[in-house]
């Protein structure tokens, strides 16, 4: 079993991993972002990062989370209901700076953790966007 | 009693402005805190604003030390949303300019531990071999910091003369064996500067995630070159040399010897550098609409580029990179826990840190 079947497994998935892009993609169709954690950490995967997308008009956010397993990048999308996602720094520590980073950039709120002070820029409001703030 | 001591954003134990709060009760430092956001350019931003020729330069300077790793990788993952490949000859210059820029970074990364060791000899030893690296670049792209070498679809100059390149490296190579690698590995003062000292152990490192020698050096045999071979590193050996102690001493190794392991690819890359075109020739770039990720080996670790697109454009929807300081200098926060106040500016410099690189 390759480690990719592993994970799927240990989720209780039936969907497929999906290459583009140089990532291995899973979609996590009914699948939390803590149980993803979870299984990513079972199979002793490696947390790189998270990049965060604006969607076109008022389609809202996509956070694409990403994981090196064996060299293999691994990347599990979440588009977001409104502006909050589970924080899942408590399973794995490696995240802190990028939800502080993305709760600063875009307000989005990283539910069961504490934000502390700004991460990247002075002052005390998040979400200042550059994007919109340049086109004002 | 515990009291608080800030070190930066502007010191000189600090190579670039960041802050670190430790709290210390006597001399020993019990916990801390950073803060970075001193050096935000609103790069990624700024991507957006750029079309695919402008956005190479932009990103060459996201870093003044690797600056090579960021064009390199952006440009691999615009390559993946251009369905161009490079020819091999492109591929081995890229590998060429990536370690000579390793072995630039790692050598000046040396000469800036040995000043905070208070080793000034070896400061200056450190930034002569260092100058000689930096004349092999110049003469490979005419630039001395930011080479302008990667662009899409393969390199802008070709390596026309390997033999002089490989007579250079040649006598770089002496140089560090005579006396870089010996006296770091075996001079007392690096070794009572640094044993013990910092100590990240593997199951802390893995918990944090760091990268690169940083991670090599605390016992996790990582790197991309071996893990996922980009350009024409699967058709290089070499080693990844790792350390299991987790101190600064054991990062003073990893580095150490991976200047020699680069030197080795370094000979292979030029001694089998294979003929024909630098680039794909291309009229105008047809990028597809998506999503295409790139990762490499920098210097300090894994760096990775999301590089978003939508057809028809000539600028790119979204860049984002992860830069291998971000990774590693949360790991400052366990490291410096215990220590003397007096080593933190060594145990801080250890990681290697690019302040530039984590604000972006």
């Amino acid at each position: 079993m390759t480690g990719l079947e592993a994970i799927s497994q240990k989720l209780g998935t039936t969907a497929p991993w999906r290459e583009s892009g140089g990532v291995y993609w899973l979609d996590p169709r009914t699948l939390g972002i803590r149980d993803i954690a979870r299984a990513m950490n079972e199979a002793h995967a490696r947390f790189v990062t998270i990049t965060a997308y604006q969607l076109p008009k008022d389609e809202g956010l996509r956070l694409e989370y990403h994981w090196d397993l064996d060299g293999k990048l691994l990347g599990v999308p979440f588009k977001l209901a409104g502006d909050s996602i589970e924080s899942i720094y408590d399973l794995c520590e490696a995240v802190d700076w990028i939800e502080r980073e993305i709760h600063e950039e875009y307000v989005v709120e990283f539910v069961g953790r504490e934000h502390e002070p700004l991460l990247l820029r002075e002052g005390d409001k998040p979400g200042v966007n550059l994007r919109e703030e340049a086109a004002r | 009693m515990s009291y608080r001591i800030p070190m930066g954003p502007f010191h000189p134990g600090l190579e670039e402005p960041y802050k670190l709060e430790m709290i210390c009760t006597g001399e020993t430092v019990t916990d801390a805190k950073l803060h970075i956001g001193f050096n935000f350019r609103g790069i990624e931003h700024l991507a957006e604003t750029r079309n695919y020729i402008q956005v190479i330069a932009l990103m060459e300077r996201v870093c003044g030390i690797c600056s090579n790793i960021h064009t390199l990788t952006l440009c691999q993952a615009m390559e993946r949303l251009t369905n161009l490949t490079p020819p091999p000859r492109a591929q081995y210059i890229r590998v060429i300019v990536a370690e000579l820029e390793r072995l630039h970074s790692h050598v000046l990364w040396a000469g800036i531990a040995a000043k905070l060791m208070g080793f000034k000899t070896m400061f200056m030893t450190c930034f002569e071999i260092r100058e000689k690296v930096m004349d092999v670049l110049q003469a490979i792209s005419g630039n001395r910091v930011n080479y302008a070498m990667n662009r899409i679809g393969g390199v802008n100059r070709d390596i026309e003369d390997p033999a002089s390149i490989l007579k250079m490296l040649e006598a770089l190579e002496r140089e560090m064996l005579r006396t870089i690698i010996p006296i770091f590995t075996t001079s007392t003062t690096a070794r009572s500067r640094c044993a013990g000292v910092g100590v990240l152990t593997a199951a802390k490192a893995a918990s944090v995630g760091v990268v690169g020698p940083m991670a090599r050096a605390s016992g996790l045999s990582q790197d991309l070159r071996r893990a996922a071979p980009y350009a024409a590193y699967e058709e290089m050996e070499f080693d990844v040399p790792v350390q299991t102690e987790g101190d600064v001493r054991a990062r003073l190794l990893v580095r150490a010897l991976e200047i020699m392991e680069s030197c080795k690819i370094l000979r292979q890359a030029l001694g089998k550098l294979p003929p024909g075109e630098i680039f794909v020739p291309v009229e105008k770039y047809a990028f597809i609409t998506g999503t295409a990720t790139s990762r490499a080996e920098a210097p300090r670790g894994e760096v990775m580029y999301s590089v978003s697109w939508r057809e028809g454009s000539r600028n790119p929807a979204r860049v984002h990179v992860r830069t291998p300081t971000y990774a590693n200098m949360p790991a400052v926060r366990w490291m410096v826990q215990g220590a003397r106040l007096a080593d933190t500016p060594l145990i801080q410099a250890s990681i290697d840190p690019c302040y530039s690189c984590t604000d972006r």
